[in-house]
């Protein structure tokens, strides 16, 4: 937090050019001074509070296919790196099929916000306090990167390195991000613990997908990520395998609980401390899982 | 005195009229201080500040600035050595020779653009000696702390402001009334508790802006966000050696003050550059993270209480001991540690007190008003004790309350005796619209839910004597045009000035204007918007102002008429007489008078009608024992009762229910009173849960937004019951006391009773946040 940050934005310039290729050889040319920009809703307070110091802006939300947003039945859903947070909630395929993700983009900071911001930002922007990313990653999401070397795809469970830290490459411009379908008769559910009830980060986020699975023992496999308590958002993997490997009971449910809360490597901050922070993880997975539960049984 | 009681209420005094600033702000169209256009000359103010909260300035370089094209000034403390302060004079303008808090100015810069004057900031150089820092009020206050005011002892200062030279105490409150120490063996409970409340900032929605220019003949004109144009007029003046008709206050609507566009802080920045660069207009507007750290804020308070009752339940003694965290300047806050002396038992008839107030000078930043002026940190303290000593005690906490509340009569901590008072009447409304008693089942079996309440008094805290003026005038076709000097914050007070004149006149409402914006040129003098005042001293000048106008016309038309001005009367702006049943509308008359019959001359000429108000009956109090005739003008009372859900698992609390009730003396405009009761009550649910200036080492870690959480309209209960009582104050306009403060001032305690009784557990103090609370239940076995 800058004690003394510029009354306006530090002068930059704004770059936007007419292709794909001409901003990635841009990007790539100017590595390190500047930045792909979308909504700037991460952007502008950055470099306001001195944090970046990129001198160029390229605007790559106009360009070709990027406000686009569509649904295949046999593929699934793609959704463009300008489509804002509230098109993706207002989208009748993503509420159909997709109800997790929609209301994960729904908690993020406020409806006037979310006009702006987007889901492939935060996905980019990589903090691990992302509301939408639990949610990508649980729901097998794929961000479809244009670099230097032509087009690529990166898988979500593997993009995230730290906080600001992901594969993205200097040149490289994320187009979109593609939601393979769900499992059939998959149940979400996103807990975002924050102080007051708008516009505001998580304290902690608890991301919870299950669905039925022949292939465990349990018969259900639930997925579980948590922001906010590690530097990348965090897999819940010995939770996930407690929930397959037992007859999902309360006890079950509790245990897993504690193995989140056991795996989560939180930091104290002035939205909440470490230690209440783990216990938050133990609660609140165990109250996802068990909403998540709820509604499997029908 | 007037009695109220007896007066005949005008029927537009109760009604709730539309407000009469509503369509020009819902519509953008009025007018604020960052709106005004300067043309071609404007200059921008920036500052550059101290990165430390206690250190000695050894040196300042400031040529590379000068040398930076595009730089009109560049000024330090040296070139304005007076003090400026409202109560005790112990600040500069810009540091001199030492800074004592972070953000503190030490260098104002003006430049033809905010970019160009900024990078002169960098260009500055500013060598210091860092100090030890004192952040904590209570060891601030002992003999180990540093001196953070070594000169303390020459500092200008009131005769009600009792400084402690050598320390840094700047202001010590007392009162000693009976002997506490004995009443204390007498009791059959005793409750101790200490509380500490965090700084807390005012968050207007519009950040500080103010513009100055000199002329070539040294007359200065300052547009400013202000509540106190004549104050900053008089103070900055003063300090710059200007007199105060040469110094002029425009004022224009406010986008929120909350008591933190009082007195004078950012705005004798612009002014004191502005003397450096005649002709040129300056401009100084805040950033969001300067207004959290630079300006006024509400003091930290740490408060020490012990009370205790005999086995009925009647209190005996308490004693109170504040420590206030003052800041780097106590000016303004020296009074609000007065405040919180004199009113430091709260609502409460206590027959043994003694209380000890105290300012500690601190390297934090400045302490000014903020709605309530001390007495939601008072009371957040004193509403605990008192549930807490009712609960030891084994009484029903509203049987306790009513037993103990002040009545009109008694006789105060201070010697005062206490006017009569709907307080009473406030505690049985809000148990009653609360079910007090009936507990209603949770919305989860994961949560648990409680009731609480908590009561309040607050006097107008200021000094004896502050004035109000007012003036009444007409145009040709029989409108009104009311000058008064207090402003407009978004709490009525226009509305309720064009309100008190239509019905002292006898004209339509929409007859009447507000001449806006202030501007002490023009406008009638007034001391500042502050207090919860207006309504009531304001309101007195501009009702005489309008009787006065009244008076003249009657007058006129009684000579026209060769009648009885006892027989005439003005209804709906036409003069009639009961008794010939004439009648003659306003219009025309008021500016050419009335002919003669047969053309043989005229009678009367342009009304203009003059009120004033100002208290005369205030005394001082014992330096020692805190004792004294009138320490105030009046008490408004209240109670807040809550029912709260606790959710066990993440410690959050909801709101189910808030009701609130008061006693204003007389609602002049009803809706606009509970629009007041339900800000307030939001503004007070906000600090209970949200709000808190986290202070490390004299560092700001949340100055931002992001991290300094206010509630929003998503944190509002669904239900919030606000209710009207009404015990006329006897010298107010038809019985009206203030309210604009009032309504936040029980929610602390309010909210800490209503979790105590859902949960079982208390903090130290707020904000009641999810993590405070769950850590607290986890503590105390409530939860694994």
């Amino acid at each position: 937090m800058a004690l003394n940050p510029t009354p306006g934005l530090p002068p930059f310039e704004y770059i936007k050019p007419a292709s794909l290729a001409e901003a990635s050889a841009f990007l790539a040319e100017h590595a390190g001074e500047a930045r792909p920009f979308m909504g700037g809703t991460d952007t502008f307070v950055r470099m306001r509070d001195k944090a970046w110091h990129d001198k160029f802006v390229v605007d790559v939300k106009n360009l070709e296919g990027m406000r686009n947003i569509t649904f295949d039945p046999q593929n699934g859903l793609t959704i463009g790196a300008a489509v804002n947070m509230n098109q993706v909630a207002a989208s009748p395929f993503a509420q159909e099929h997709y109800p997790l993700l929609v209301e994960a983009a729904r908690s993020v900071a406020s409806y006037q916000l979310r006009s702006r911001a987007t889901i492939v930002g935060n996905i980019c922007n990589a903090s691990p306090a992302g509301d939408t990313l639990g949610a990508s990653i649980l729901l097998g999401g794929v961000l479809h990167v244009y670099g230097v070397d032509g087009e690529r795809d990166e898988p979500l469970s593997e993009f995230f390195h730290g906080p600001g830290k992901t594969n993205l490459k200097p040149g490289d411009i994320a187009t979109a991000v593609h939601f393979p379908l769900p499992p059939a008769d998959a149940v979400g559910r996103y807990i975002k613990l924050n102080r007051n009830n708008d516009g505001d980060l998580a304290i902690v986020g608890v991301t919870v997908l299950g669905y039925p699975d022949s292939a465990t023992a349990s018969g259900f496999r639930f997925k579980i990520a948590l922001a906010s308590v590690a530097p990348v958002p965090l897999i819940a993997t010995a939770a996930e395998d407690i929930l397959a490997n037992s007859p999902i009971t309360d006890d079950t449910i509790t245990a897993a609980a504690q193995a989140a809360m056991d795996a989560s490597t939180p930091i104290s901050d002035t939205r909440g401390s470490a230690e209440y922070r783990k216990l938050m993880v133990r609660n609140l997975v165990k109250r996802a899982v068990s909403d998540v539960w709820g509604k499997l049984q029908g | 005195m007037v009695m109220a009681q007896t007066e005949k209420i005008p029927d537009l005094i109760g009604k709730s009229v539309p407000r009469i600033d509503v369509r020009e702000k819902v519509t953008g169209a009025a007018i604020y201080a960052d709106d005004i256009q300067f043309g071609k000359k404007l200059l921008y103010a920036r500052v550059k500040r101290s990165p430390y909260p206690h250190a000695l300035i050894k040196s300042i370089d400031t040529s590379k600035a000068e040398a930076l094209p595009g730089v009109k000034a560049v000024v330090t403390g040296k070139d304005f050595p007076n003090r400026i302060g409202l109560y005790l004079k112990d600040k500069h303008i810009f540091a001199l020779n030492r800074v004592r808090f972070v953000g503190e100015p030490v260098v104002g810069v003006a430049a033809v653009s905010e970019e160009i004057a900024e990078q002169a900031l960098e260009l500055i150089d500013v060598e210091y000696e860092v100090l030890e820092a004192v952040t904590d009020a209570v060891y601030g206050a002992t003999p180990e702390a540093p001196i953070i005011h070594p000169k303390l002892g020459e500092y200008e200062v009131p005769n009600f402001i009792f400084p402690q030279p050598g320390t840094n105490i700047s202001n010590h409150f007392k009162i000693r009334k009976g002997d506490t120490e004995a009443a204390f063996k007498e009791c059959a409970a005793v409750v101790e508790k200490t509380i500490r409340v965090p700084h807390v900032q005012h968050v207007p929605i519009e950040p500080h802006v103010a513009i100055a220019q000199m002329d070539e003949t040294g007359k200065v004109t300052l547009w400013a966000s202000s509540q106190s144009p004549f104050a900053q007029r008089n103070l900055i003046a003063k300090t710059l050696g200007i007199s105060q008709s040469d110094m002029r206050v425009i004022a224009p609507y406010v986008g929120g003050g909350f008591g933190c566009k009082a007195g004078v802080t950012m705005e004798a920045i612009p002014v004191a550059i502005a003397t450096k660069v005649p002709g040129y207009p300056v401009k100084f507007r805040l950033t969001r993270e300067e207004e959290f750290y630079t300006n006024f804020v509400r003091q930290g308070l740490t408060i020490k209480l012990k009370v205790g009752c005999d086995a009925d339940g009647n209190l005996l003694a308490m004693e109170n001991t504040m420590y206030w965290d003052g800041g780097a300047s106590t000016e303004y806050g020296v009074n609000i540690t007065r405040a919180g002396g004199y009113s430091s038992t709260g609502p409460y008839d206590i027959p043994n007190v003694k209380t000890d107030s105290l300012c500690v000078y601190t390297n934090h930043p400045i302490g000014g008003a903020y709605r309530g002026f001390g007495m939601s940190e008072l009371h957040a303290g004193i509403g605990q004790v008192m549930d807490e000593l009712a609960n030891e005690i084994g009484m029903d906490k509203v049987e306790f309350h009513l037993k103990n509340v002040v009545q009109g009569g008694d006789t105060l901590a201070t010697g005062m005796k206490m006017h009569p008072t709907g307080l009473s009447k406030c505690i049985e409304k809000v148990a009653d619209a609360i079910e007090w008693g009936k507990k209603s089942p949770p919305s989860a079996p994961n949560k648990r839910r409680g009731k609480g309440i908590a009561l309040m008094w607050k006097a107008p805290a200021m000094p004896p004597n502050p004035g109000s003026s007012a003036w009444v005038e007409f145009a040709e076709d029989g409108t009104v045009v009311v000058g008064v000097g207090g402003q407009e914050i978004g709490q009525g007070a226009f509305t309720v000035a064009a309100q008190m004149a239509a019905a002292a006149l006898g004209v339509p409402m929409d007859w009447v204007r507000i001449a806006g914006p202030l501007d002490t040129q023009y406008s009638p003098y007034e001391w500042q918007t502050v207090a919860s005042r207006l309504t009531w001293s304001m309101g007195n000048a501009v009702k005489r102002a309008a009787e006065d106008a009244r008076q003249q016309i009657l007058d006129m038309v009684a000579e026209a008429w060769d009648e009885n001005v006892d027989d005439l009367d003005i209804v709906e702006g036409k003069v009639v007489s009961y008794k010939s049943e004439r009648d003659i509308s306003l219009k025309n008359i008021v500016i050419y008078g009335i002919p003669k019959e047969n053309d043989q001359g005229w009678i009367g000429g342009p009304i203009i009608g003059r009120g004033k108000f100002m208290p005369t009956y205030v005394t001082g109090l014992d330096k020692e024992t805190g004792q004294g005739q009138r320490a105030v003008v009046h008490y408004t009372t209240g109670a807040q009762a809550l029912e709260v859900e606790v959710d066990l698992e993440t410690g959050k609390i909801d709101v189910i229910n808030a009701v609130s009730a008061f006693d204003m003396g007389r609602a002049i405009n009803p809706d606009l009173v509970h629009m007041q009761m339900e800000g307030g009550f939001v503004q007070g649910l906000s600090s209970a849960i949200f709000e808190e200036m986290m202070l490390k080492d004299g560092y700001m870690q949340n100055p931002s937004f992001v991290d300094y959480r206010i509630a929003t309209t998503t944190d509002i209960p669904k239900k919030m019951t606000t209710i009207i009582v009404e015990e006329p104050q006897d010298d107010g306009p038809w019985g009206a006391r203030g309210v604009g403060e009032h309504p936040m001032v029980p929610t602390i305690a309010a909210l800490a009773n209503a979790v105590y009784d859902a949960v079982g557990v208390r903090l130290d103090g707020p904000p009641y946040s999810a993590e405070r609370v769950y850590m607290a239940m986890l503590k105390a076995g409530v939860v694994k």
